[in-house]
């Protein structure tokens, strides 16, 4: 056995017999997990294997989905998510969201920035300048674009896209950064530089990330759960998972033996 | 992805094994060319030595080439690392055979000395040590690396202490016969080595196939074998 | 075997329906180039001068006029006409022989101004340089040979005089700024003082109605002093006008007309002269730039047929003006309803197919409708609920531009819900989902984030429903469109925008010439002439909301994936 970490790490989000179905379809099965404040836990698996099913559980971004319905308990710092009485935009406030494609709004970099504040009624122009360039040196993206804030969002590249993204999304100070497959259109320099920028914000946020790349999930992430036909197969310290992982399904998946 | 490095891997088991055939080999012949006070085996051991340096070389570049492209992970990689070392310790292995052919031909031209140690019996040994690690390396037979790492270390352990009281004795009594006495002494050494590198090999076949890596862990080991044949 | 396809030999299959699919795209051409062709040489031709000819016809003539053979004018136009058919052993042959349409102007000699003539009557044809063309106020043009002018003072300049032509052309310089003053103290100082004086009839009215005796006189007085002072001020302004206006007649024009008779009248008549047989092609090409400049900003005169087609444009421009603006957040907020809101099922399926075939209701129906609901219904409501006082004058219970632009709107949004709906749909997910799970509530995301994007693809449905509604004339006749409006919908006179004025249109201007006019042959270039500028118009304010969509697009210029 590998020693674990002597302190345990403080779990931020928890999940209790997880169950997801979109209609008849019963997406996850039984999911439990914690997931450490401050660290970054990477989920693997197939296409379809319901990590980003799961991923969209925990800001609630499957409400946008009709017939979908959610059995079990999914707790951040203890708050059930799986309730009427949530605040779904508070949620999403405090549950940050970079998604596969980036998606820029067709405004200018600075609107891009501090969209989520603009939402929220914050008109304080000294206020969201300093948030911009907080955010945006945060994202590593500041000194690339410091003189053209007023430009389409839209003329950047591809992995400055995607920063602008992370940029705009911590610009709402979310405790919890959920990305679903961030570097999958990127290429290797931009992806590289997206992964320096996680081990960044892994100091002040809670990273969850889903990835096809094992490569990536091994580099970036402490904690890696492997998730197959909607049920959570392994979860473990990522350098065990990576080099003697306990599951014969773990290993062939990522030995690329599968199926 | 997995049929291009599954290739790769074979290539690399054949390199492997056509390299410990070698080692096991050389190791036969130097041990023969002791026992045997053979002088023609002796210098053909020495010769062939470069052929297991130029195999070494040639194994660890496949092993890098591996790492680099094909980034294995899990066992992939637990085979990659293992064969790395159990490479070096091939190589070692035979270097040690070498030492050992370059005794025997020097023993030969002395007089055989009368000694209570039995040489033959360690030779004997070491020998099915080496090769036994082999077959637990081949056959991924983590067992039988324990039981050659746990037990039969200590053994050879046990015989080098023992040469080393005996011929100390026999050197104080016979002084004249300082010269051979000590080429035993020496050769002792060497099968001694041998056979710590063949306990190597069992920890790395340990690792390879169990993932868990044992070195330095003998006693906690033992106590929680120890425990569980208890319970 | 495999070679054969690169031999040169095998032909790849079907090759052959590039040929069908490129007919489609040549006949699609031959169709607008034509169109465009015709339409833009009929209607420039209009303005280019063509020269004046002096015809004698054979004794006898059946063409000779007021007993002479001589005559002259414009060639309108000339055709071939069959004359007889014989029958022969190789089938019926035809005859046919030249026939020139000629313009005779001088409508108040003649009566009627133009005459076919076989150009196998004439004996000799020419060209008289010193040939004059007047475009006059009344009675159409004037063809002839200038005489003599008769100034006021009693002195009289002969033709032959080199000065004549210098005075001429001062002269007719004066009368029109004369004439623009006089059109300014008549129609903006005499308006405004009309206008006060119906806004004082309405509150007589108003008074009367309401008020108690005792107050009554009182008020009544009040009124009636601003009346006198007003009626005043009229009298002197209607004086200056007049003076004025007996200037204009004061000089008299004298020629001879190519039939004999010589013939006078006031300089004041004169709009335009030229000598058309005297012209270098530098003085065309003046005469044709003026004569277009003067089409499109002047006011049309006698019927329509003269003048120009200011009024039409303006009201066809502001009319679609009016109409984007009413349509476009009808359209967008109903389709906005319907992509994002409404819960995707058989009844929004239902609504989409209804909205889609309204779109294929003939243009009349929403006419009626327009009469029946908005004239009728609407505006009757809002003179009995507003406009008492001037009942039972109808303010907005009758046909105006408002409500002409509410029915061509109501007719124009199906094509703004589909091209809305359509761009919202293309609208990326990963936007949406974007502002979403940064907190934004549905409706901050559609304002936000889709709206601006779908932006561009709204301005080509706007584009498409302008078209549609700038050339449409049909409803247009049953809620507010007139031959002859007596001022713009937008104008100086307080609240400046008229919402319930009667407009004109250049689709129906187009219609009244070509078959409501008085003198269908004078009318036919006019039609040509106003068709050209309502194409113009359309493409222009479709040019405008194109050239806004290309900025739009490039500021919100979709990702490179």
């Amino acid at each position: 056995m590998i020693d674990q970490v002597n302190e345990k790490p403080e779990t931020t989000l928890k999940a209790i017999d997880w169950n997801f179905y979109y209609g008849t379809n019963h997406a996850l099965h039984d999911i439990s997990m914690d997931i450490p404040r401050r660290q970054v836990t990477a989920f693997i698996g197939p296409s379809g294997c319901g990590k980003s099913t799961f991923l969209r559980c925990i800001n609630r971004m499957n409400d946008l989905i009709d017939g979908v319905r959610a059995e079990g308990s999914l707790l951040l710092d203890g708050q059930e998510l799986n309730s009427n009485d949530i605040d779904v935009i508070a949620l999403r406030r405090r549950v940050g969201m970079v998604f596969q494609k980036s998606n820029p709004f067709p405004k200018s970099i600075y609107e891009n920035v501090i969209y989520g504040l603009r939402i929220a009624g914050v008109n304080n122009k000294s206020i969201l300048d300093d948030t911009v360039e907080r955010c945006l040196r945060k994202a590593a993206l500041w000194e690339e674009v410091k003189d053209r804030l007023n430009h389409s969002a839209l003329q950047l590249s591809g992995g400055q896209m995607q920063r602008l993204c992370i940029a705009r999304c911590i610009a709402v100070n979310p405790d919890v950064i959920l990305m679903d497959e961030p570097c999958s259109a990127l290429d290797p320099l931009a992806t590289s530089r997206v992964e320096d920028l996680i081990a960044e914000l892994k100091q002040d946020y809670t990273i969850i990330i889903v990835t096809h790349n094992m490569q990536q999930a091994a580099r970036v992430s402490d904690l890696t759960a492997f998730f197959y036909m909607g049920k959570l197969i392994e979860m473990d310290l990522t350098q065990k998972l990576f080099t003697n992982p306990g599951v014969k399904q773990t290993e062939d998946y990522i030995t690329g033996r599968f199926g | 992805m997995a049929i291009h490095l599954m290739r790769e891997t074979d290539k690399l088991k054949k390199m492997v094994l056509s390299l410990a055939a070698h080692v096991e080999e050389n190791v036969r012949n130097a041990v023969r060319a002791v026992t045997e006070r053979d002088q023609a085996l002796a210098y053909r051991t020495i010769e062939t030595d470069h052929l297991i340096d130029i195999a070494e070389v040639d194994v660890e570049e496949e092993c890098l080439k591996i790492l680099a492209l094909h980034q294995p992970v899990a066992h992939d990689l637990r085979y990659i690392v293992a064969m790395l070392k159990i490479n070096r310790d091939l190589e070692r292995i035979g270097d040690l055979a070498v030492s050992m052919a370059e005794r025997a031909i020097q023993m030969v031209t002395k007089p055989k000395p009368h000694t209570t140690f039995d040489l033959g019996a360690m030779c004997d040994r070491c020998e099915k040590m080496v090769a036994r690690s082999l077959d637990a390396m081949i056959n991924r037979d983590a067992d039988l690396a324990r039981k050659l790492w746990l037990a039969e270390d200590d053994e050879i352990d046990k015989m080098m202490a023992e040469a080393f009281q005996k011929v100390e004795m026999e050197i104080r009594q016979h002084p004249e016969h300082t010269e051979p006495l000590m080429n035993i002494l020496s050769v002792a050494r060497s099968l001694e080595r041998i056979a710590d590198h063949a306990t190597n090999i069992a920890k790395d076949t340990i690792y390879m196939v169990e993932g868990e890596i044992v070195r330095h862990r003998k006693r906690k080991i033992r106590e929680k074998m120890a425990a569980e044949n208890i319970s | 075997m495999t070679h054969n396809s690169i031999n040169g030999k095998a032909k790849p299959v079907g090759e052959k329906w590039v040929w069908l699919t490129s007919m489609g795209l040549a006949v699609g051409i031959l169709m607008v180039v034509t169109l465009l062709g015709l339409i833009i040489r009929n209607g420039l031709a209009v303005f280019w001068p063509k020269p004046v000819i002096r015809i004698e016809l054979q004794e006898d003539s059946r063409f000779a006029m007021r007993g002479t053979n001589v005559l002259g004018g414009m060639i309108a136009g000339t055709r071939d006409k069959i004359v007889q058919s014989v029958e022969s052993q190789t089938g019926r042959q035809k005859q046919y022989e030249q026939e020139w349409h000629i313009m005779l102007g001088n409508k108040d000699v003649y009566g009627s101004s133009f005459r076919y003539i076989d150009l196998d009557a004439a004996v000799s044809v020419s060209r008289p340089p010193r040939a004059i063309m007047v475009e006059r106020m009344e009675y159409g043009n004037a063809i002839g040979i200038p005489q003599s002018l008769e100034l006021a003072d009693g002195t009289t300049i002969n033709a032959n005089d080199p000065h004549f032509d210098i005075k001429l052309r001062s002269l007719v310089e004066n009368v029109r700024k004369r004439r623009a003053k006089i059109r300014e103290i008549e129609r903006i100082q005499i308006g405004a003082i009309n206008h006060e004086l119906q806004q004082l009839r309405i509150k007589e009215q108003a008074t009367r109605r309401q008020a108690d005796a005792s107050a009554l006189s009182e008020i009544i007085d009040g009124i009636n002093a601003k009346r006198s002072e007003l009626t005043a001020q009229y009298e002197v302004l209607a004086g200056r006008a007049a003076e004025l206006r007996k200037l204009q007649m004061a000089d008299r024009f004298h020629f001879q007309l190519f039939t004999g008779e010589f013939h006078s009248f006031p300089v004041g008549n004169m709009v335009h002269i030229h000598y058309p047989n005297a012209m270098s092609f530098g003085d065309k090409i003046r005469h044709f730039s003026h004569g277009l400049w003067a089409f499109v900003s002047q006011e049309p005169r006698e019927a329509n047929m003269e003048g120009g087609i200011f009024p039409a444009i303006f009201g066809t421009f502001v009319m679609t003006l009016l109409m984007s603006i009413a349509v476009t957040p009808f359209g967008v907020l109903a389709a906005i309803y319907l992509r994002e809101y409404a819960k995707q099922g058989f009844f929004v399926r239902m609504v989409r197919i209804s909205v889609n075939n309204l779109a294929g209701v003939p243009s009349i129906v929403f006419g009626v409708f327009g009469l029946g609901f908005f004239v009728y219904f609407v505006g009757g409501s809002i003179d009995s609920l507003f406009f008492k006082d001037v009942l039972p004058t109808p303010t907005f219970g009758t046909g105006g531009i408002l409500w002409a632009s509410l029915a061509l709107a109501l007719m124009t949004v199906p094509v703004v819900i589909v091209a809305t709906e359509e761009s919202l749909a293309a609208v990326p997910r990963g936007v949406r989902e974007g502002s979403l799970a940064l907190g934004a509530s549905k409706w901050q995301t559609i304002a936000r984030c889709v709206l601006p994007a779908s932006a561009p693809g709204i301005l080509t449905g706007l584009v498409l429903a302008m078209a549609r509604g700038a050339g449409e004339v049909a409803p247009l006749m049953l809620v507010g469109v007139v031959k002859l409006a007596p001022s713009l919908p937008i104008d100086h006179i307080y609240p400046y925008v008229h919402l319930d004025q009667k407009f004109m249109h250049l689709g129906f201007h187009i219609f009244d010439l070509g078959f409501q006019s008085p003198d269908s042959d004078a009318a036919q270039p006019m039609v040509f002439a106003t068709t050209l500028f309502l194409i113009l118009l359309v493409v222009l304010l479709n040019l405008g909301a194109i050239i806004v969509r290309e900025r739009l697009r490039r500021r919100y210029a979709t990702g490179a994936f």
